[in-house]
């Protein structure tokens, strides 16, 4: 074996410990991948909440009770896209629609006939307050 | 050019993030322990609540006014904190953290084609993206950069941006500065600008530079340079260690009883464990201290303290649990009822470039060690106080937070509901 040339402050023990050992080494030895559910469902680590879905179940927006929901304040609003908006003191889950000049929240509930479409505003921004990127559902 | 970024009245705008409702009304947070407000929202100001009133004094102002009340929350605060950090390192890789909400971006040798704009644009990102009001503002120096972020809180129609650099634009802003509000001016010297009838930063900076460096010495002339647009503040993107370590409390009530006194204690030095332990720092002398309610007359008064040394260093949680704990029993006396208690590493050193002892025993070094790891991954995964020492009793530290808002960002049973309709 040749002499080594140890840099300062470099890990002695891998000079040391080496991969002496006999056995067959695993072929799987370098490969550092691994599925991190966080990088999946965490695009933006700034913008990214949390939401827990309270009350009766709804077909329509795919969301059932005890659901958690992630959102993300850094996408911008598409039309059809679900968002957390807050609306009367509480956070709700709307439907956007964004078709003739103007984006208006529908209700995520079709069947509910006491919830009207809103407009928004221009000064109407604090209403949607993001975008559900994703349903996280027990199944 | 150097930019600023500060979160406007932080701890109450992170209350109202999951709080819309709360904008437009007055809202004040509570130092520790519910004791004072540290933090005040526009409103709230404008009721004349000032900076550290103790509660007690504005429960007729908050009453009548129905001000919104809370505990602080710093795993609340902490975890926005990061996210607006997160923000700004999207405009410079140099980013200092100067406080928790505020920071410095170094933004020399990058282009900017519309600095005003840039600093708009900041803040804006970090409103849409976390919900944080801030101010930005861009300047030659990092003294004048506090100063432009300090003009966009006072004129809203710079929308949270400013970028400040024509020299006549400067003069004017630093007429109206008050001298004694300058970033670097501490209390000492403000008294002495005052004494000497200079009010505005734009007096300071007429004063000859042979006067200021004999009445202010080198920081003096340092901030002097600085509001003339010339750079003498070093940027300091990496985080120093600390020196020293500290965690201490006041209580709700007072403690009489020794066991109650040494799992607070405990629970203390646990918590300094985990930042020496962050900073990857060794700990060599501990002082665990205690004392009785000064303001309260007529009682009893007592000072206890005990100093605690490992000649070797260490960082291990066991080792300085248990000598904080020999240490409260040592200064516990009865009669008394302590209502402050605490712990300070006073000092540490580093963990690399540390020679053990020749006496170390490396066996049960490494079952401390190895024990230690355990309890950080334990409470690292599981949230803070998951694994505790007998000694730190339920682990919970004996304060009034009797307005906590939920941690709704760090913890999944306090995340926010959303309703479907």
């Amino acid at each position: 074996m040749e002499p080594q040339k140890i840099e300062a402050g470099a890990p002695i023990e891998s000079v040391i410990m080496g991969s002496v050992k006999a056995g067959f080494p695993s072929p799987a030895e370098d490969v550092r991948e691994k599925l991190d559910l966080s990088r999946l469902l965490v695009r933006h680590r700034d913008s990214t909440f949390f939401f827990r879905i309270d009350g009766v179940s709804m077909v329509d927006a795919d969301m059932d009770e005890g659901d958690i929901i992630i959102v993300d304040r850094a996408v911008a609003p598409y039309d059809g896209c679900k968002a957390v908006c807050y609306i009367d003191g509480e956070y709700t889950v709307k439907k956007v629609s964004l078709r003739e000049g103007g984006a208006t929240l529908l209700p995520c509930n079709v069947h509910n006939t006491r919830y009207k479409p809103i407009p928004v505003g221009p000064d109407d921004d604090f209403l949607i307050w993001g975008v559900v990127t994703y349903i996280i559902k027990k199944a | 050019m150097f930019a600023l970024a500060d979160c406007n009245n932080f701890f109450v705008s992170c209350e109202r993030v999951f709080r819309p409702e709360l904008n437009g009304r007055p809202v004040i947070v509570l130092s520790n322990n519910d004791g004072c407000a540290v933090s005040r929202s526009n409103e709230a100001k404008a009721l004349g609540i000032k900076m550290g009133a103790p509660l007690f004094q504005i429960r007729e102002l908050v009453e009548k006014h129905g001000v919104a009340v809370f505990s602080s929350n710093f795993a609340l605060y902490g975890d926005m904190s990061r996210r607006v950090q997160e923000v700004l390192r999207r405009y410079s890789p140099a980013v200092e953290q100067y406080s928790i909400d505020e920071a410095f971006l170094d933004l020399r040798g990058i282009q900017i084609p519309d600095p005003d704009a840039l600093a708009k644009e900041i803040s804006s990102e970090c409103r849409r993206r976390t919900a944080i009001p801030v101010s930005v503002g861009i300047a030659p120096t990092k003294t004048l950069a506090k100063i432009a972020s300090k003009l966009c809180k006072q004129y809203p129609k710079l929308r949270g941006g400013c970028y400040m650099h024509r020299p006549e634009d400067i003069e004017k802003v630093l007429k109206r500065f008050p001298a004694a509000d300058v970033w670097g001016i501490g209390r000492r010297s403000a008294r002495k600008l005052e004494a000497a009838g200079i009010r505005s930063a734009w007096d300071f900076t007429r004063l000859p530079e042979v006067a200021v460096r004999k009445r202010f010495a080198l920081p003096g002339l340092r901030t002097w340079k600085e509001l003339q647009g010339i750079p003498c503040i070093e940027f300091e993107d990496m985080v120093e260690p600390r020196q020293s370590i500290c965690v201490s409390r006041s209580f709700a009530k007072e403690i009489t009883d020794p066991t109650v006194l040494s799992e607070q204690v405990a629970n203390f030095a646990e918590g300094a464990v985990e930042k020496l332990r962050a900073q990857h720092s060794l700990a060599f002398e501990m002082a665990v201290f205690a004392l009785t309610n000064r303001f309260k007359e007529g009682v009893p008064q007592t000072i206890g303290s005990s100093l605690r040394s490992f000649p070797d260093g260490t960082a291990e949680h066991r080792a300085i649990v248990s000598a904080a704990v020999a240490g409260a029993r040592e200064l516990f006396r009865p009669g008394y009822g302590y209502k402050k208690a605490g712990v300070v590493i006073t000092r540490l050193g580093q963990e690399n470039g540390h020679t053990p002892s020749l006496f170390a025993n490396p066996e049960s070094e490494q079952r401390e060690a190895s024990l230690s790891q355990t309890i950080d991954h334990i409470n690292g995964s599981f949230g803070r106080g998951a694994i505790l020492f007998g000694v730190q009793g339920d682990g919970r530290i004996r304060m009034s937070r009797e307005h906590q808002s939920p941690h709704y960002t760090t913890l999944w049973s306090d995340i926010p509901t959303a309703s479907v309709k």
